[in-house]
């Protein structure tokens, strides 16, 4: 067999025997084609026709189907594959900040403009010394919302969020995608058009100063975001900057007050005493509790404390309402610990857990900007998560292993104040491309959180809690308005001052507003972040204070 | 003239089926190139033509020479390469021409005619392999010479061989630098071809009882092993993942094809995953490789840059691309896919012709595999039908293994996506398979009148012959 010439015998340098000769290489060339040629398809072969070959294992050729047949399904699963990122993934690739072709397209086309509620522009485009494309940032504390679109440093916040939309590489009409190429501009940058109110963003930004901390503020029955600071914060005009940017950047990685860190949705803070909002939702949600509530012990309790496995619980001392057994909104009007320890181990570790998550803990915020998950407690406990019956009592008032943002708790009073129905937050109400199209952003219901009923008997105490007779939280009443609210001093650790916390909404019976107020280290909550609160509400509601 | 011809044993012969094929590659080329120039200058015009005007020249010439020598092969496979090479020179003048740079005669020539240049190299071996092969003789009878030389081959690189890239993949001789593995994948088909065309009865029906299990002949399957071995030892010395998968592939497609035994496939994958477990738990590279193909995303900046931003590229391109020209082969300095002008070519084409041609391009493959196979089926024996079987596996899987890493459908390995990638041991090696196959397709030119003496270099080759058969007797 070795050595066997071309089939057809050729002349010339044919096998080893010289030439072949005029063998009748026609005939023999009839032959291949009737029973070679469809070999593929017929299985069945002929093999009686290939005289003279020894018999044995099957023909060679009927093997090759199989073969063919993985080889067509490898090559399906690529064009699967290329189905799946080009057709399925092409948007989500596109728009990824991460793509380079956002920087391209920085290059090469304008950006869209970012406007306030009002349609103050607050990021717009410049050309740099070098005739470069910049963005420019006319109002620069309102970094932690707008962000940076930096050719050296990429995106952030909405600049980075929008980004597809802002170059126009994500077209605000899916069917323009297919075209796309055939337009002699391939970009179609959209304008942002923010809920964002730029005067009260300021607002805020001037109550918190220089002090570190947070202010959100919700519309509570739209989840439209009003104004959200974080403090201190950076400049993104000097990060933009092409010559200083580097510069500027590493310093403000150096630093130890973590300027770049959004506190509002990725701080994350013990809440003291205005976590006793969840517990409320959580026990008078699950029935565990009432308005009428009381705990016999409790007055006694304030002087022993409430003793829980070995673990005393105290108020912060006061001289009213000591002489009985507080219900439920008076507990909550003087802040009692030791009466919400009570409750919250009433409510029990499961019935916290499934109410938390309800509003959200341990979950990502879905936003327009990145978000830390809140959460009740570290976890891995064996009681459904708590390590024991302290920790959960501690959680209960707002201690013990509760983290939260101030976003998160920014949403538990918009929870209250919109009847139990938590909307989903947001920032950007529409979108317009250059062609003048519109596209609208319409409020999203995020949770039902629990019934109108019980969100009524919270918001009456939360009102009760700023303009009742021993409120601790007056200092955030709007004049004229009927205001709710809840204030908080959360224990950071011996010898460090406590955060001063505030959530609250006005007016408390049709809220327009609701705020959530934190300062790092700010001491009693009724007197920094309460009235910082009451100021903002009163701002946003047109009121002079 | 045409006297000489007939005494040379040559008798023109028409293909017209190649030519319809060949103006309809060049038209389609000549549309891309006007695509890409008007792109470029912003108006409807063809620019600097140079590069195409050459190429659609050299496919026309070698269609002629397949003319003359009236060889009656296969009249689509070189149409169809023609077409991926052709793709590949807009391609190449499409990248950044400084990728790659070399001073031939004292001219500088970038990328794409440097492309060019393979390209012609490449396709001239093709032609010279399909029109002067007359017989497989020399394949056939030294097929333990072709082993011998492919594991010199092997040990010369796991010695000499230069690391690029963490590969152990390129051997310099002198001012010339080159891949064997490219080379090695042809060695090793034809020696398969040669082995199992001699064994495949006993491999198919043999059998040997071990406890409750009936193997085939335990001796017979030893190269399964030494394959398994030298697919393994590729991987851990030359750090080749792809050669190594390669390899193994068609050397399973080929034991399937000669054998029939779905038993030896199965087990063969057992071996491989096996090794391949064993490969992960002891070497770092292999382990990085597959977590960067699970998720690419826990180090976007390292590991996971190159397979992101071609799944940017994937993005950017969607269903009709961007255009030729019109896609992003550069952020500032840096290429938007490193290595875009070799391992990631596939992806380039994704972005710019869209799903649609790459889609194209799969089905070019497939093409080939369509030819490759008839060509196998209509073969006169065992070893022609096998050989030609391994040849269009080279090809088609190869091609599979790197547009299955660039498309995240496989980890990702870095073998060159044939006749498309820039490369000149690529394109030698890939021009010889498919020559072979035209070869192998040929049913020989017309019968030519009695009598005619063998000339010199007829002569010349079986002095050779004579020669080579005593070395491969010393060697087996």
């Amino acid at each position: 067999m070795s050595g066997l010439s071309w089939p057809s015998g050729v002349s010339g340098p044919s096998g080893p025997g010289g030439p072949s000769g005029p063998k009748g290489p026609r005939l023999r060339l009839q032959q291949l084609r009737l029973h070679l040629r469809p070999r593929l398809r017929t299985r069945g072969a002929t093999p009686s026709l290939r005289g003279g070959e020894p018999s044995g294992p099957p023909r060679v050729g009927r093997s090759l189907l199989p073969l063919a047949l993985s080889l067509a399904v490898a090559y399906a699963a690529l064009a699967g594959g290329l189905a799946y990122w080009q057709v399925v993934q092409a948007q989500a690739l596109t728009a990824d900040p991460l793509n380079p072709l956002s920087l391209a397209a920085a290059r090469d086309a304008p950006r869209g403009t970012i406007y306030d509620v009002n349609g103050v522009v607050l990021a717009r485009n410049v050309r740099g010394p070098n005739g470069e494309r910049l963005r420019e940032y006319d109002y620069p504390y309102a970094a932690p919302v707008i962000g940076y679109s930096s050719a050296t440093f990429g995106t952030a916040a909405l600049e980075r969020t929008y980004d597809g939309q802002l170059t126009g590489l994500v077209s605000l009409n899916p069917g323009d995608e297919l075209l796309r190429k055939f337009r002699g501009q391939p970009y179609d940058p959209a304008d942002l058009h923010l809920s964002l109110d730029i005067n009260l963003e300021r607002a805020a930004v001037d109550l918190l100063g220089d002090q570190k901390g947070a202010i959100v503020a919700i519309e509570p029955a739209t989840g439209r975001v009003l104004a959200l600071v974080s403090s201190p914060t950076y400049n993104p005009n000097r990060i933009v900057d092409p010559q200083g940017g580097r510069d500027y950047m590493a310093s403000l990685q150096s630093g130890d007050d973590s300027p770049l860190l959004d506190r509002a949705t990725q701080g994350l803070y013990v809440p003291g005493s205005v976590f006793k909002i969840v517990t409320s939702i959580a026990g008078l949600g699950s029935g565990a509790i009432n308005p009428q509530t009381t705990y016999p012990d409790q007055p006694g309790e304030l002087q022993t404390g409430f003793l829980v496995d070995g673990f005393r619980i105290h108020d912060f001392p006061r001289t009213v309402q000591t002489d009985h057994p507080l219900d439920y909104a008076e507990a909550l009007e003087v802040s009692s610990n030791i009466w919400f320890a009570h409750a919250g181990l009433d409510t029990g570790a499961q019935n916290m857990q499934d109410w938390a998550a309800r509003l959200g803990f341990g979950e990502r915020i879905p936003f327009d900007l990145p978000t830390s998950p809140s959460q009740l407690t570290s976890g891995g406990g064996p009681l459904d998560g708590f390590q024991d019956r302290v920790e959960l009592a501690n959680a209960a008032y707002g201690q013990g292993e509760v983290l939260v943002s101030p976003l998160q708790m920014a949403l538990v009073a918009a929870t209250i104040a919109n009847h139990g129905t938590l909307m989903r937050p947001s920032l950007v109400d529409y979108l317009t491309s250059s062609d003048g199209s519109v596209t609208r952003l319409e409020p999203q219901t995020w949770t039902q959180v629990c019934s109108s009923e019980t969100a009524l008997t919270i918001g009456d105490a939360m009102q009760q809690a700023v303009e009742g007779q021993y409120a601790v939280a007056s200092a955030a009443k709007v004049p004229g308005v009927p205001t709710a609210g809840k204030s908080g001093t959360a224990q950071v650790g011996p010898g460090l001052a406590p955060h001063s916390w505030f959530i609250g909404y006005a007016p408390a019976d049709a809220p327009r507003i609701v705020v959530a107020v934190i300062v790092e280290g700010g001491g009693l909550g009724s007197q920094r972040a309460v009235p910082m609160g009451g100021r903002l509400m009163s701002a946003y509601l047109g009121v002079a204070r | 003239m045409t006297q000489a011809l007939h005494r040379a044993g040559i008798r023109p012969h028409m293909r017209w089926r190649e030519l319809r094929l060949l103006i309809v590659v060049a038209v389609c080329l000549m549309v891309g190139w006007i695509s890409l120039e008007s792109f470029r200058e912003g108006q409807i015009g063809i620019g600097d033509a140079t590069l195409l005007t050459i190429y659609i020249a050299a496919i026309g010439i070698i269609h002629l020479a397949f003319v003359v020598t009236g060889r009656r092969m296969d009249q689509i496979l070189f149409p169809t390469a023609a077409l991926l090479a052709g793709i590949s020179l807009l391609v190449m003048d499409r990248l950044p021409q400084d990728t790659v740079t070399q001073t031939i005669a004292g001219v500088e020539l970038g990328l794409a005619p440097l492309q060019l240049v393979w390209l012609i190299l490449g396709f001239t071996v093709l032609a010279a392999i399909a029109i002067f092969v007359r017989s497989d003789g020399w394949l056939r009878r030294y097929k333990y010479t072709w082993a011998a030389a492919g594991i010199a081959l092997l040990l010369l690189v796991f010695v000499f061989g230069s690391v690029i890239g963490g590969a152990r993949l390129t051997l310099h001789i002198g001012p010339f630098s080159g891949q064997p593995s490219e080379l090695l994948k042809v060695i090793l088909v034809v020696f398969l071809a040669g082995y199992l065309a001699e064994n495949r009865a006993l491999l198919a029906t043999g059998s040997t009882r071990v406890g409750t299990f009936t193997v085939p002949p335990l001796p017979y399957l030893l190269p399964m092993f030494a394959m398994w071995g030298i697919a393994l030892s590729i991987v851990i010395v030359q750090r080749d993942l792809g050669a190594a998968l390669l390899y193994f592939l068609v050397f399973l497609g080929l034991l399937y094809v000669a054998t029939r035994r779905a038993a030896y496939v199965v087990f063969g994958i057992v071996l491989f995953l096996v090794g391949g477990a064993a490969l992960y738990v002891l070497f770092t590279h292999v382990q990085e490789r597959i977590n960067i193909w699970i998720d690419p995303f826990s180090d976007p900046q390292g590991a996971g840059y190159q397979i992101i931003r071609a799944l940017y590229a994937y993005g950017r391109g969607g269903i009709l691309g961007t255009g030729l020209g019109a896609g992003l082969p550069s952020v500032g300095d840096a290429p938007s896919i490193p290595l875009m002008h070799t391992d990631f070519v596939f992806a380039a084409i994704a972005e710019e012709l869209g799903m649609l041609g790459a889609l194209a391009v799969l089905g070019l493959y497939l093409v080939i595999a369509e030819r490759g196979f008839r060509i196998a089926a209509a073969a006169a024996d065992d070893f022609r039908a096998l050989l030609a079987t391994g040849l269009t596996l080279v090809i088609v899987v190869q091609a599979a293994i790197i547009a299955g890493g660039n498309l995240r459908v496989l980890p990702l390995t870095g073998v060159t996506l044939p006749f498309v990638s820039y490369g000149g041991s690529s394109l030698l090696v890939n021009g010889a398979v498919i020559g072979l196959l035209l070869a192998l397709s040929d049913r020989g030119v017309e019968p030519p009148p009695p009598g005619v003496r063998p000339n010199a270099v007829v002569r010349a080759a079986q002095r050779a012959r004579a020669v080579g058969g005593r070395i491969e007797e010393a060697l087996s």
